[in-house]
């Protein structure tokens, strides 16, 4: 079989160095230095890892983010690569392949480390209650409360049709809403950042449902987005998910 | 309001994978190992987050979806009318024919064979034989000139069989078919020359149709007719017709139609158990909901066998009428799930984070 080597990311550094066995299923994980960049590696068939078995899949995911983590502690900046990208090599030089792969993308490489130097991502997810939310809407508004309040003395199909026209017009000042409140959000996440990527949404249990999902590039240390999103998780019915700090996946 | 720290729960497991899975620098395909350059556990994995229909809906999996059409389509191209031993065509020749069963009525097209033991259309799209009579059971045939929906005046055949039976048959060229037919009589015990029995097709709802329209169902149902003056609301028997332009109620006992809704004013029609009566009780009501001419809503009660039939061709009735508010359908685009119209995400991109559908990058774009 053919050799490989499994690519965890790339540093600032032109030692060859040994980072132990801390990769995915406790690979020896070393560099391979080109000029003052290395690429940090193990040794693999040249063949992608798979498996139908969520939970396994799931420990090779985070042995190559923990991977990424140590070799970010011990290099300074890194750029981190994407689960299973393993790089062909041949049988007599496999580490010229990979030190190629170094030279011929030297001017890029250079460029995106030295974008994200000293910055960390964080993830940001905001949500609503629904059910709150609507709630509050139909209070402070007379034509939804007056909706509201007709139905409870109709007959049985009338009623059926009048709360499907509320929920409809409910449904329409939420979308309204959340847009409103997506632009906010937005706007104060970014003055804090240095970049923001917006994210798919993500489908959440009743009646919570995802406003944004951001991906914020911030520098090391600031505790300004920490701040703001404070301020948005102590307003009422909102709901603020904060992870990182991540290898700064999302801005290479 | 201090970070979570990486996967220690679910939640923070899931933004990890995303990131792990989607993101990372992005290395030359030539240089690394991959299956159509997607690592194999990430599309595993897309896959089960991603529905089968969303993805077909972008167009990621269209060429697959393309092939499999096709070949059904040709497969079904192939099929020809099985025909029995000794049998022979004598003719194949395009048409329609009325068909008539419980509430439904629609023509039906397809070629018919006319072969040395029978007449029959078949529709090759569903491999189905519609319609067929031996052609000793043809007992006579009389041609009419009738307005067809269309407008124009159209000759229809008037097949009258054995048992009572006539059918109503529309084909391309009246007069060869006719030839054909009476080329037959003689030959093989064939005879046509009996008089077509007693009108089946009930004249009334002729005088009812207006120009254009097409009656799609009909079928004996009770309506509750409202309350007027000192009457009472009172359940009565009647016909209840379903056209492309409206719904009516035609009142049997006095030949009048009493209760008539455009489509397009006809909002939904719901199922109900109710009691009818002191004696009929927990019977099936249909109740169609529709908008007046002053813009209240109304609910009208239909009661009978055929309910769910009513309710399904009702609905898709509606469902055709509605066309211009299916445009106004909302859909999440698929890179930020930002909340459009489906027109705008598939002709235009996401307004947000300006993606855009793959069909559309494949269009070439003619520069003017």
């Amino acid at each position: 079989m053919a050799e490989g080597r499994y690519v965890y990311c790339v540093a600032e550094s032109n030692d060859r160095l040994d980072l132990g066995r801390v990769g995915i299923e406790g690979s020896q994980v070393y560099t391979i230095p080109y000029k003052d960049l290395c690429a940090v590696v193990h040794n693999c068939p040249a063949q992608p890892y798979e498996s139908k078995d969520k939970k396994v899949v799931e420990s090779w995911v985070i042995a190559h983010e923990e991977t990424i983590e140590t070799a970010w502690k011990r290099l300074g900046t890194v750029l981190p690569l994407g689960f299973d990208t393993i790089i062909k090599t041949d049988e007599e030089n496999p580490e010229e392949v990979v030190r190629a792969w170094l030279k011929e993308d030297y001017q890029s490489l250079k460029e995106k480390l030295n974008k994200i130097k000293g910055k960390v991502e964080y993830g940001v997810q905001v949500s609503w209650d629904t059910k709150i939310i609507a709630r509050e809407l139909i209070e402070k508004n007379f034509e939804l409360k007056r909706l509201h309040e007709e139905i409870k003395s109709k007959p049985r199909g009338m009623a059926y049709m009048y709360r499907q026209k509320l929920e409809k017009l409910i449904r329409g000042r939420l979308e309204k809403e959340a847009e409103r409140c997506f632009k906010e959000f937005y706007e104060r996440i970014k003055g804090c950042t240095n970049e923001v990527k917006v994210e798919k949404l993500k489908k959440e249990d009743e009646p919570r449902q995802m406003l944004m999902n951001l991906s914020c590039l911030a520098d090391k240390d600031d505790k300004t987005l920490g701040d703001e999103l404070e301020k948005i998780n102590n307003r009422e019915s909102f709901f603020v998910r904060f992870t990182g700090p991540w290898p700064p996946y999302s801005f290479v | 309001m201090e970070p979570e720290k990486k996967w220690k729960s679910r939640a923070t497991l899931v933004d990890l994978l995303d990131r792990v899975f989607d993101k990372g620098v992005v290395i030359h395909a030539d240089l690394i190992i991959s299956v159509a350059g997607v690592p194999l556990i990430g599309v595993n994995l897309r896959a089960a987050l991603a529905g089968m229909e969303t993805m077909l809906k972008y167009g990621i999996m269209q060429d697959m979806d393309a092939k499999t059409r096709m070949w059904e389509a040709q497969h079904r191209k192939n099929k020809e009318v099985t025909l029995l031993e000794e049998e022979e065509i004598i003719l194949k020749i395009f048409g329609s024919y009325y068909y008539s069963k419980g509430i439904y009525r629609a023509w039906k097209s397809g070629y018919f064979y006319l072969t040395n033991f029978r007449l029959l259309l078949y529709q090759q799209d569903i491999a189905e034989v519609v319609f067929q009579t031996p052609l000793e059971k043809m007992i006579a045939i009389k041609i009419r000139r009738e307005k067809s929906f269309t407008g124009k005046d159209k000759d229809i055949i008037y097949l009258a069989l054995e048992g009572e039976r006539v059918a109503r048959l529309d084909v391309l060229q009246t007069q060869e078919f006719i030839e054909k037919l009476r080329d037959l009589e003689g030959k093989i015990g064939v005879a046509l020359d009996g008089e077509l029995p007693a009108e089946e097709l009930d004249e009334t709802t002729n005088n009812f149709v207006m120009d254009g329209e097409r009656i799609c169902c009909r079928g004996k149902i009770w309506h509750l007719m409202p309350k007027s003056g000192i009457m009472a609301e009172i359940w009565k028997p009647g016909y209840l017709y379903l056209t492309n332009k409206r719904l009516y109620w035609w009142y049997e006992f006095e030949g009048k139609i009493l209760f008539q809704v455009p489509i397009d004013k006809i909002t939904g029609a719901i199922q109900e158990r109710r009691n009818l009566s002191a004696v009929l009780t927990d019977k099936k009501v249909l109740d169609v909901i529709y908008y007046s001419n002053n813009g209240s809503k109304i609910v009208a009660s239909f009661s009978g066998k055929e309910i769910e039939e009513w309710q399904k061709a009702l609905n898709k009735m509606i469902a055709k009428e509605g066309n211009l508010i299916e445009d106004k359908e909302i859909e999440t685009c698929p890179q930020c799930g930002k909340k459009a119209p489906v027109k705008e995400l598939l002709e235009k991109g996401c307004p947000r984070c300006g993606w855009v559908s793959p069909r559309l990058k494949k269009t070439p774009v003619v520069s003017t």
